[in-house]
């Protein structure tokens, strides 16, 4: 239950390409992992795989001797029945137990490979991460690309077994009568070549059907966006007619799809029947010449259709190659450097002194922030002004080390913000965002959200102050309403994410851009709960709003990645270039360049 | 879930699924016509090699038995007709199935978005769409396929056994029922398992995608541990269920080897007994073809497919029958349980005059959705009595109250407010306050908890009369533009509206340079291509020829300039009727005829003037940028330019593109 992160003007943190031989290599060596972590179960597969398979080789010469014995009336023939029998027997139960430890294994691996993805994930830079991966990207590297991957290891144990009933089936087509086996390799290539010439691609047919079925989804979509607009002008009517205006499109092509799909089925549904003709004709000859017996027969044609199924190797084989390059995907966030957090804590009483020493940021090699020395003093608010695309939210996430820069430091009450454990730095510096992702499922929880939980009335006080108890008590269910559930607007969410900073605040609050969508008034009953009700400490507030220039102690001013100037707003208003950074930072060119 | 839901789902699915086949009953036919030539098929790919053995190699006559075995080869070449055949009668299964839950989720998702037009989300509405209907397509397809095809080869299979020798039923069906009953007695608790799993996989899918859109948010709130953990809950669960599938998939091995592999046995093992019934060495070969060429692969093939895709399949179809939570399909406005006396308008609407048009065609939108006929005591719109026309207000909202939620603070309190005909009302107030609530009353697509909403003398919502269209209209902050022809977006609120009216539109808005940039009044436009101002720009021109005597701007401006906003304003205002503007600026206030502020329980109702000396609040809208503007000591005084002077104070925020 979230809003996409902010992706306004300023430059994203991260965003470095990672060579493609990383990810493979991360993919191979999490594989790699997942094997070893499931090993023992893996062995037993491919003990089962390979005792099924020697069973399935075995059984068409026993099934054949058997035959040969019971049709002769020889009494040795119930041995053999009963070898038969205890063949197939074990052939089920074998494959049974593949199949339970094929699912056991694949669920042991594809949690393994979730579970390190998922740590790696959130012991990495946010910025990078997030610039690197797209929210339903990730969601789908670690659900169905897991699963796919997850299969590998039990599929790679398969992979031996399934070589050998096809290659086993060609010799044993040999040794009952090498001119069956002469049949079987004169005809496939001779069948494929017939039936190639039927072939015909059927990705022309998807593709026209896809682009059907998209048109129509657009146009659901349009309407949906203008859901109040239609639901006024009651036009639902001619709404649903324009959407569905290329449904008997859609139906044709989908109709050509299965006509594509049904000519590929029926060519390779016939060649293994056709080869086992071929075979019986043969081996039928040399049946009528004496030089086979009945049961000799039937065991050529079970090998013939044993050995037509070499197609089911290159199946395995791609399910290998899917599977690696699934897992390829999964460990994706396995590529991201993880953070490393010190042992250090902060002075007990400190004021909160916030200190950027020469901080430099370079995003796609160019120097975004540049040679940053500030010092807010503790206790003070500082306001980072500037114009769209200055770093500002670059500063703000250096700040409180959303982000490292890539040279200087950034020190609070003295200690560099990397030498503290997670739990300080996260305890002692709070955010609040322009769009923040909330994390519910209840309102009072995305409040709450954070490494420790505020009881009730911390809650309900931190939204007091930050302006949301209004509009939360006059949701459905109040603040246990699911957020699912709340109609929320931009502004309000903002205010959430205002009073989760609030309920944790500690030494030092960053707020970037927190309060864009609060109107004035609201604006400045935030700004006076924060300077009386909220923990007092450092404030960093980023914004374009003149007000909350001439609110704080200390103007930073931005420009190009460089600090332009410091110092109190009454000072800096007397260049010409500051005032218009105010008037230049329009809300309306933003809005409109959606 | 449980076994008792998946039957639950099954019971609400089967009979839609009835109906839909007995309405298909020439494709049905056709479908087992083809299948039939495919079980002749597996009849004689098993009795050619039998009559070839028999017939031809054994008694010596090699000649007899490769043309048996030729005749087994041409069946097989025949059934590969038949599957052609097979697939053309599926596609006339599958595509109307396709099209209609295609339907089914426009409706559901048109309806869901009307009930509600602020939580309408696409998202969720285009993966049904598209994904879910694709799964259902894929999933049933399969299951006709493999089910029809396991039933016609069965046939021939038995039918071939029983003509070469009929003793052979009696050996290979039981072990066959056998594995059959087991797989139908696993099915129901496999189903509930392949659910739980499905349902776990989306729990988790949409949990890390709103991690990954929230990754910032976890670092700062320094909660990566506890999204660890918790992520790390639902990951173990899909394991196990994972696991419990991986159980029952062993189980499905067996009922396979039972079903398939031991007929095979059984045929071993009363051979003796057969041959002393005199059965001959080729019918014995031709029905161990039967069992491991024909039946095995059709077994195999039934109980994966039904093992996988048909848990998916119901899945897929249970979320398009059973939606409790949706809303009943829509008519446009919300169903409204208002308990106010139905009493029959007072006064008739007044239409306004000037504009032919707007009098003679109240019925101009065709109908839509099942809207109730129009009723003759509640008439629409008919020219009012000679005399009476200035005493009907535009609109009159008495003593309403409204909450979005029976626990919820209301937003809206007893609210009493009269626009009259031709006034020009500008709402203000802080964001979140009740002012769209506001309009959505007015417009009748929201209803009061308590209290009247009328306009033009009736009321407002579904227990007003049809066609509340031709009494008003609604601007909401985000502007709808369709893919269609400018025209026609501009037509949109009138689709029979004349050149020379879309003309006077383009002209009284300004908008000639915008159309011509997008290729002229005829060409086809590109939603995604306009920006949020253009996009409102057309709408507003909507909102020019629109026949509504009442028009309701939502923050309709809000991503215009404030000289684009002044002039479409002035525009609307200028034409005959009532125009009532949620204010995004306080310029839009100073414009109004009068100024209604909401500020939570209270609300305030005057000229801008009077309401500068009467509301704090308004005092402190208006006045906010006064205190804010810093001193500026190297500005001469009153020759403040736009440029050095922040803009307009903005009564809301613009919201961000959300």
């Amino acid at each position: 239950m979230t809003t996409a992160p902010a992706k306004g003007a300023d430059p994203a943190p991260g965003g470095d390409p990672v060579p493609a031989a990383d990810s493979a290599a991360a993919g191979d060596r999490e594989l790699r992992g997942a094997l070893r972590h499931s090993g023992g179960r893996s062995a037993v597969i491919l003990l089962c795989s390979l005792a099924s398979a020697a069973a399935s080789l075995a059984e068409p010469a026993v099934l054949g001797r058997s035959l040969d014995l019971l049709l002769s009336r020889d009494p040795d023939a119930t041995r053999w029945v009963a070898l038969c029998a205890a063949l197939i027997v074990a052939e089920v139960l074998l494959d049974a137990a593949t199949a339970l430890l094929n699912g056991t294994v694949g669920a042991r691996s594809t949690a393994w490979l979730r579970t390190r993805a998922l740590g790696r994930l959130l012991g990495a830079d946010p910025g990078r991460a997030t610039a690197r991966f797209a929210p339903g990207d990730l969601a789908t590297r670690l659900t169905a690309n897991a699963t796919e991957a997850g299969t590998v290891p039990a599929a790679a144990a398969g992979a031996l077994a399934a070589v050998l009933p096809p290659l086993g089936a060609l010799v044993a087509l040999v040794l009952i009568d090498p001119w069956t086996a002469a049949a079987f390799l004169l005809g496939v290539p001779l069948l494929v070549l017939l039936l190639r010439a039927f072939a015909r691609s059927s990705s022309a047919a998807v593709g026209r059907y896809q682009h059907v079925q998209a048109a129509i989804a657009d146009r659901l979509a349009e309407v949906l966006d203008g859901a109040s607009t239609v639901a006024a002008a009651g036009t639902a009517g001619r709404e649903r007619r324009r959407i569905l205006a290329d449904l008997p499109r859609l139906g044709a092509e989908g109709r050509a799809m299965w006509l594509v799909y049904g000519r590929a089925v029926a060519r390779s549904g016939v060649l293994m029947p056709l080869l086992v003709c071929l075979v019986l004709a043969v081996g039928g000859v040399r049946l009528a010449a004496g030089h086979l017996g009945v049961g000799e027969l039937v065991a050529a044609s079970r090998y013939a259709a044993l050995a037509a199924g070499i197609g089911a190797v290159a199946a395995v084989l791609a399910t290998l190659v899917r599977g690696r390059a699934a897992a390829r995907r999964t460990a994706g966030p396995a590529t991201l450097p993880p953070v490393a957090h010190g042992p250090l804590t902060l002075p007990a009483d400190g004021p909160g002194t916030l200190e950027l020493r020469g901080v430099a940021v370079v995003r796609d090699g160019h120097r975004v922030l540049v040679a940053l020395t500030l010092t807010v003093p503790g206790g003070a608010t500082a306001a980072v002004v500037g114009r769209s695309g200055s770093g500002k939210s670059l500063l703000a996430a250096v700040a409180g080390r959303l982000t490292d820069p890539d040279e200087g430091r950034v020190l609070l009450d003295g200690v560099p913000l990397d030498r503290l454990t997670e739990g300080e730095l996260r305890r002692e510096v709070g955010h609040a965002f322009a769009r923040p992702a909330l994390f519910g499922p209840t309102v009072a929880d995305a409040i709450a959200f954070g490494a420790e939980r505020p009881d009730p009335e911390a809650v309900r006080a931190a939204a007091r102050a930050a302006g949301a108890d209004g509009f939360v008590q006059r949701l459905p269910y109040g603040y246990d309403t699911l957020l699912a559930d709340a109609p929320l607007s931009g502004g309000e969410r903002q205010r959430l994410g205002l009073a989760r900073a609030f309920a944790h605040a500690g030494r030092l609050l960053v707020l970037d851009d927190a309060m864009s969508g609060l109107d004035t008034v609201t604006q400045r009953e935030v700004e006076r709960a924060l300077a009386r009700e909220v923990r007092p400490g450092t404030r960093l507030v980023i914004a374009h709003r003149l007000s909350t220039a001439i609110g704080a102690d200390l103007v930073v001013w931005l420009d190009g990645g460089r600090i332009r100037a410091t110092g109190p707003h009454r000072q800096l208003w007397r260049d010409p270039d500051y005032r218009a950074v105010f008037t230049g930072a329009d809300q309306e060119t933003q809005g409109q360049a959606r | 879930m449980t076994a008792s839901g998946e039957r639950g789902a099954l019971g609400r699915v089967l009979p839609e699924g009835r109906r839909f086949l007995r309405g298909r009953r020439r494709v049905l036919l056709a479908l087992s016509g083809w299948s039939l030539l495919e079980a002749a098929q597996t009849f004689l790919g098993g009795y050619g090699v039998a009559r070839a053995l028999d017939d031809g190699f054994l008694a010596g006559r090699t000649g007899t038995g490769l043309l048996w075995l030729t005749v087994a080869a041409a069946a097989v070449l025949l059934g590969g007709l038949a599957v052609r055949g097979v697939f053309t009668g599926l596609a006339g299964l599958v595509e109307p199935l396709r099209d209609g839950l295609v339907r089914r989720a426009v409706d559901q998702a048109l309806g869901a978005a009307l009930a509600d037009p602020a939580r309408a989300g696409a998202t969720a509405a285009v993966s049904r769409l598209t994904h879910q209907t694709e799964i259902a397509r894929d999933s049933f397809a399969g299951l006709v396929l493999t089910a029809r095809s396991f039933v016609f080869t069965t046939a021939g299979a038995l039918l071939g056994m029983a003509s070469l020798a009929p003793a052979l039923l009696l050996v290979v069906v039981p072990p066959l029922l056998a594995g059959l009953v087991l797989f139908a007695a696993t099915f129901p608790p496999m189903a509930a398992a392949q659910r739980a799993y499905l349902d776990a996989d989306e729990a988790l899918s949409a949990r890390v995608g709103a991690i990954g859109a929230g990754l910032r948010d976890v670092a700062a709130s320094g909660a990566g541990a506890r999204v660890a953990a918790d992520t790390g809950g639902l990951i173990a669960a899909e394991a196990r269920l994972s696991r419990a599938l991986a159980r029952w998939a062993a189980v499905r091995a067996l009922a396979l080897g039972a079903a398939g592999r031991l007929p095979v046995v059984a045929l071993l093992l009363a051979t003796p007994w057969l041959l002393d019934g005199g059965m001959t060495a080729g019918a014995l070969l031709g029905a161990l073809t039967y069992l491991v060429q024909a039946l095995l692969p059709a077994l195999h093939e039934l109980m994966t497919a039904f093992g996988t895709a048909g848990t998916r399949l119901l899945v897929v179809l249970d979320r398009f029958t059973h939606r409790p939570d949706d809303p009943a399909p829509a008519p446009a406005t919300a169903p409204a349980p208002v308990p106010v006396p139905p009493s029959p308008p007072t006064a008739a609407p007044a239409p306004v005059p000037p504009r032919p048009a707007a009098v003679s065609a109240p019925d101009t939108a065709p109908a839509p959705l099942p809207v109730p006929p129009p009723s003759a005591s509640a008439p629409a719109p008919v020219p009012p009595p000679p005399g009476t026309a200035g005493r009907v207000p535009a609109a009159e909202l008495r003593g309403v109250t409204f909450a979005y939620g029976p626990g919820a603070r209301p937003v809206l309190a007893g609210l009493d407010l009269r626009v009259a005909q031709g006034e020009h009302l500008a709402v203000v107030g802080p964001s979140g306050i009740g002012k769209s609530t506001l309009t959505a009353l007015l417009a009748g697509t929201l209803a009061p908890d308590r209290g009247t909403v009328r306009v033009a003398g009736v009321p407002a919502g579904a227990d007003g009369p049809a066609h509340p269209e031709s009494r008003r209209a609604l601007l909401p902050q985000q502007a709808y533009v369709f893919t269609g022809t400018v025209r026609d977006n501009l037509r949109y609120l009138r689709p029979e509206a004349s050149a020379a009216e879309v003309a006077e539109a383009v002209r009284a808005l300004d908008l000639g340079e915008l159309v011509r940039r997008l290729g002229g009044l005829d060409a086809v436009l590109d939603p995604r291509r306009l920006s949020a101002g253009e996009r409102q720009r057309l709408a507003l021109g909507r909102a020019h020829l629109s026949p509504a005597p009442l028009l309701l701007l939502d923050e309709a401006t809000c991503h215009l300039d404030p000289d684009t906003e002044e002039r479409a304003e002035r525009a609307l205002a200028a034409r005959p009727g009532t125009l009532v503007v949620v204010a995004h600026r306080i310029s839009s206030a100073v414009r109004a005829d009068r100024v209604l502020v909401l500020d939570g329980d209270r609300a305030r109702c005057a000229p801008h003037r009077e309401l500068l000396g009467r509301s704090e609040l308004y005092r402190d809208l208006v006045g906010r940028w006064g205190p804010e503007d810093p001193p500026a000591p190297h500005r001469p005084r009153g020759a403040s330019t736009a440029a050095e002077r922040p803009r307009d104070p903005e009564v809301t925020p613009s919201r961000r593109p959300g």
